[in-house]
């Protein structure tokens, strides 16, 4: 640590730190306009001059490492003097002429300027005003009044100026703004790494997207990293432009799009969130960085067009009911259907989009009250699967790895089919380790991310066929003698079809020399979990883990990272959403475990395994009677959608609690409004198991509630017609309910919500990993028949939200709206980019425009999972990773 | 300022570009045996510029995978250039000396008479493409000032009476052609 002294006040910092950041964390105003925090200085603006005594004229603070005993003064007259002609040269080309005027406190938009017939801009019509860090520096270093440009002098007046563009829907982008300080440059190719912005020209430089064309036609991703940093309105969020700059208040909470639980600021006007911007505060593997989903996905389906009212179904229409009426309904009903064929006749599917505390409450109510064990969500297939390959190997179901430390991993295994797509913040970590610590990544994907691109080695097996790359792999390491306890003396010998031996060798060599060689450690195998078929799910995971262990023993399991699709898989795990599992991993079926939970809630428990959702859907209508969905959606994340419609037909009663009329709400005999994922207090869980809370920031809609009260008001009413005694279903707070989970799920000991706000993190007492062994391996067969294989999975762009709802606009972009496939597959069947193709096979057929992409491998085609309704899995069978379809030219 | 590395071996760009002018394949053809090396960038830009008269929009995404980075990269360095065109060159070309001699002695005066004549500004061509004018840089025939370079000849010294009278003499032959 160094010890300075700033305009007279003693500071420390770390040895070479960039003396600008050590002046601002010191909370010392110092103007600067281009530099961004972490990334070298790029001393472009020239307004960060500071003295520091001993070395003679002024200085760059951005370029200026601390050193010990410096003395540094920001207050100099001289500095000062500087610093005003910097940012004068710099105004000079920018078409705000109020920024330097001495009237601006004087003026309302609609008054005429009464300085001269030449301003054009003015801050008071700008979006930005006063949330601009061009016109705070010129108030902070009292600019007004100082004018060395006399009238039409200022370059602005004599170049013609950019037309703005605003033709896509989330990044405006108006370049006569711009003050070329190439932040957005600079982050969106060294933090980013994506590379879409560019400096342009020379003698008129001049900041452009792409190959010089319109910001949507360029690779851009709209992540809006570049918003953050512009200190000028020349890139600026387009949706409530204007109405965020009235944001009334700042929500901190957790982006649920996806498992890597990015932390947010919601902004809030008039009750509806106006803007999103990242709380580099929050979750440390986010910090400053989210996706377009966090950062735009909040606003595609407004409060209008969530449900509002309960609804029930009464002579074949739906009506509104008030919520006594409602719940009464349910209660009355559940109550019948128990009394008549038991309570395994009721079925229960909670959410991983719903929080902890609702899906335990869910599994409370499905277990102490109504005494049923057929508890499942349709992501619980996939997550258990994975879970049992990860229980096998290390004795634990939960990992402890810490996703903070993949940007710093040295060789990486990422198996993704597009983590870019999927996992977007996660993808943009493991490209720091590329770029930043020089790592080896090997993506293991049937299909192109843009991850593949910065890959050392990508192997493209045919859909279906990761673990049999892996297993590959694993081959090839314990040849070498290799040895790991449950490591089969026999170990498959599976020849993965699309991938070449070689590049396999080069795979295998890499992961080898990490073993070897200090130096390429740390390891990171990267699993995200994809939404189908469960079996070789399983089968990946084993052999991902097999890998682990080998290659580092009992460091393994802090060096995994499987990474859920949807945001709360693993809490509700946790919580106890399965048929297999009671709350905090006690199992199903386990006297001891059973005894355990009674003892805790205090009334008896139905404890043996139930139906998983599979089952349930076979059993409709027979063992099963009634089904209550929260937050759930089958007929949207299900495949074999012609058998699920029919088996949710059968049944007697379907209730669905849900913030949105989803397919699935549209079936059902009730529906309780939920009032969505921003309107709610509550906690979720991150693929790294950080327990991220959920705060209320926008007014729900209508009169709807959230979950969690829905669910205690229906058990309360379902208890009182059972007769239930002891257990405790009344929470005045759902704070009370994490304080119960707490008592009952080790995980959660210290998520209390005061804990979890003073920075507490989860518990692993009795959870950590007890060994390392390979687990079973079993390949699945990959009994494709003729014709191309469909691969689905989740896009970048596509909001849930709005595709549940089957909303026009769900893709605003439109990026996602076509079927990609090989140019040589389309040149064989006579199609053309854009022409229509038909999809078809047994289940179905699809008719959708062409994309010709090289990213997708031949005779195999792509759909994205949200495409109009999720429709790409009307075509899918039970337990496939990809679809047999006939191509043809529509 | 660093170029957004991709590590990619792929030389061809991942998404399918519709060829129908046989432009980026005649590109491609002419790259062959240039290493993928970002030192080659410059050496790729003037072999595309000299075979075909400037670099074509549509080179840009292959030009990105050949050197592993992104579009944006590419079109900077494109941009950066003065003397690297991005649209085809007009068929006539009249190459304004925008060096300091000329400036002397009034080559802006035959610059505006230029412009006004041909219709079109500096670095771009007529409407009809036939006609263009170019800002060059002085190569020291300075005792021609002011001039300009036509068909790689020097016109010069020029009065705004001669440039008027040249234009107009390129415009007849154009309109001929």
């Amino acid at each position: 640590m160094a010890k300075l002294t700033i305009n007279g006040r003693e500071v420390e910092a770390p040895d070479g730190a960039p003396l600008v950041e050590v002046i601002k964390n010191a909370g010392i105003f110092i103007s600067n306009l281009c530099y961004v925090d972490g990334l070298p200085p790029y001393a472009g603006c020239r307004t960060c001059v500071v003295e520091i005594e001993g070395m003679r004229g002024v200085q760059l603070a951005c370029t200026t490492r601390v050193a010990d005993g410096m003395v540094v003064r920001t207050d100099g007259e001289e500095a000062k003097r500087m610093r005003q002609a910097a940012l004068s040269l710099i105004m000079s080309y920018h078409s705000d002429r109020c920024l330097t005027c001495h009237r601006i406190v004087k003026c309302k938009p609609g008054d005429t300027c009464l300085r001269d017939g030449v301003v054009t801009h003015r801050c008071l019509t700008c979006s930005k005003n006063y949330r601009c860090e061009l016109q705070t520096t010129c108030e902070m270093l009292e600019m007004a009044g100082y004018e060395p440009w006399e009238g039409e002098e200022r370059t602005y007046y004599t170049t013609p100026q950019p037309e703005p563009d605003r033709a896509n829907p989330f990044l405006e982008f108006d370049p006569q703004m711009c003050i070329i300080c190439t932040r957005c440059v600079r982050v969106c190719d060294e933090v980013r790494h994506t590379g879409a912005i560019t400096l342009a020209g020379r003698f008129n430089p001049r900041i452009e997207f792409g190959a010089g064309g319109p910001v949507h036609e360029s690779n851009c991703d709209f992540c809006g990293s570049c918003i953050d940093v512009c200190p000028t309105a020349t890139l600026m969020e387009h949706p409530n432009k204007w109405a965020a700059m009235q944001t009334e208040r700042w929500v901190p909470t957790a982006c649920t799009w996806c498992s890597v639980g990015c932390s947010i600021f919601l902004g809030i006007k008039g009750g509806r969130g106006v803007i999103v911007k990242p709380d580099t505060a929050g979750n440390p593997f986010s910090r400053d960085q989210l996706c377009v989903r966090g950062r735009f996905h909040y606003d595609f389906v407004r409060p209008h067009q969530r449900l509002q009212r309960p609804l029930l179904l009464r002579d074949g229409a739906r009506q509104e009911v008030s919520w006594e009426e409602a719940l009464e309904y349910a209660a009355s009903r559940l109550a019948e259907i128990r009394e008549a064929h038991g309570p395994q006749a009721i079925g229960f599917l909670g959410s991983p989009l719903m929080t902890n505390e609702e899906n335990y409450l869910l599994a409370k109510l499905a277990r102490a009250v109504v005494g049923s064990p057929n508890l499942d969500s349709t992501a619980g297939p996939v997550a258990r699967a994975a879970l049992e390959a990860v229980r096998e190997a290390f004795g634990t179901p939960v990992l402890p790895a810490d996703l903070t430390r993949v940007p710093k991993a040295r060789t990486l295994l990422v198996v993704a089919e597009d983590l870019e797509s999927s996992h977007n913040v996660a993808s943009v970590r493991v490209k720091d380790a590329v770029i930043r610590e020089g790592a080896r990544l090997i993506v293991v994907s049937p299909r192109y991310g843009e991850l593949c691109d910065f890959a050392t080695v990508w192997l493209q097996p045919r859909p279906g066929q990761e673990a049999a790359v892996l297993v590959s792999l694993l081959r090839s390491l314990a040849r070498d003698g290799g040895a790991a306890p449950g490591l089969p003396e026999a170990l498959p010998d599976p020849e993965p079809e699309g991938v070449e031996a070689g590049e396999l060798a080069r795979a295998a060599d890499i992961l080898r020399e990490a073993v070897r060689d200090q130096s390429w450690r740390p390891l990171a195998f990267v699993y995200a979990l994809p939404y189908l078929a469960p079996e070789h799910v399983r089968a990946t995971a084993a052999a991902l883990c097999g890998l682990a262990v080998l290659c580092l023993g009992d460091e393994a399991p802090s060096c995994l990272y499987v990474l859920p699709q949807e945001a709360n898989v693993w809490g509700m795990l946790d919580v106890g959403v399965a048929p297999d599992l009671l709350p905090g991993y006690r199992e199903a079926g386990s006297p001891a475990d059973q005894g355990d939970m009674e003892r805790l809630w205090g009334t008896p428990v139905a404890g043996g395994p139930g139906s998983d959702v599979w089952h349930m859907l076979q059993d409709a209508g027979g063992r099963l009677r009634a089904l209550v969905v929260m937050g759930d959606n089958p007929l949207f994340f299900l495949p074999d959608r012609q058998r699920v419609e029919e088996a949710l037909a059968r049944l007697e009663f379907l209730c669905v609690i849900d913030s949105l009329d989803t397919a699935t709400a549209r079936l059902a005999h009730l529906v309780l409004p939920d009032s969505g994922p921003y309107s709610k207090e509550g906690t979720t869980t991150s693929a790294d198991r950080r327990v991220l809370r959920l705060h209320v920031a926008a007014s729900p809609a209508g009169e709807s509630r959230p979950a969690w009260a829905i669910l205690r008001d229906l058990s309360l009413r379902l208890a009182q017609r059972l007769g239930l005694g002891e257990v405790r279903l009344n929470y005045a707070r759902v704070a009370e309910v994490m304080d119960e989970l707490a008592e009952v799920v080790t995980l959660y000991r210290h998520a209390r919500y005061q804990e979890l706000d003073n920075g507490s993190q989860q518990s692993w007492d009795g959870l950590s990993p007890r060994a390392a062994r390979v687990p079973t391996l079993r390949l699945p067969a990959n009994g494709h028949g003729d014709g191309h294989l469909l691969l689905t999975s989740r896009g970048l762009y596509t909001s849930y939200e709005a595709a549940a709802l089957g909303l026009e606009d769900a893709d605003r972009l439109h990026r996602e709206e076509s079927l990609e496939m090989n140019p040589a597959d389309a040149a064989a069947l006579g199609i053309g980019p854009g022409d229509l193709v038909r999809v078809a096979n047994d289940r179905g057929e699809l008719v959708l425009p062409a994309k010709l992409t090289y990213g997708a491998a031949q005779g195999t085609v792509h759909l994205p999972l949200h495409y109009r309704g999720g429709a790409a899995l009307s075509l899918f069978g039970p337990g496939e990773p990809a679809a047999s379809v006939r191509l043809s030219r529509a | 300022m660093g170029l957004t590395s991709r590590h990619s071996s792929r030389f061809t760009p991942i998404d399918f570009i519709a060829d129908d002018t046989g432009l980026v394949a005649r590109v491609q053809a002419l790259l062959d045996d240039v290493e993928p090396d970002r030192a080659q960038m410059l050496e790729a830009l003037h072999r595309i510029q000299h075979e075909l008269g400037y670099v074509p929009k549509e080179a840009i995404p292959f030009l990105a995978a050949k050197f592993k980075t992104t579009p944006a990269m590419i079109y900077g360095v494109l941009t950066f250039y003065s003397e690297i065109r991005t649209e085809p060159p007009p068929r006539v070309e009249v190459q304004w000396c925008s060096g300091p001699a000329c400036l002397l002695k009034g080559s802006r005066n035959i610059r505006l008479a230029l412009e006004a004549e041909f219709g079109c500004g500096m670095n771009e061509s007529a409407p009809d493409g036939a006609l263009g004018l170019r800002l060059v840089q002085c190569d020291g025939t300075c005792h021609l000032a002011p001039l300009v370079r036509l068909n790689g000849r020097y016109i010069g010294p020029l009065t705004v009476t001669d440039a008027i009278q040249l234009a107009r003499r390129l415009k007849e032959e154009a309109r001929r052609a």
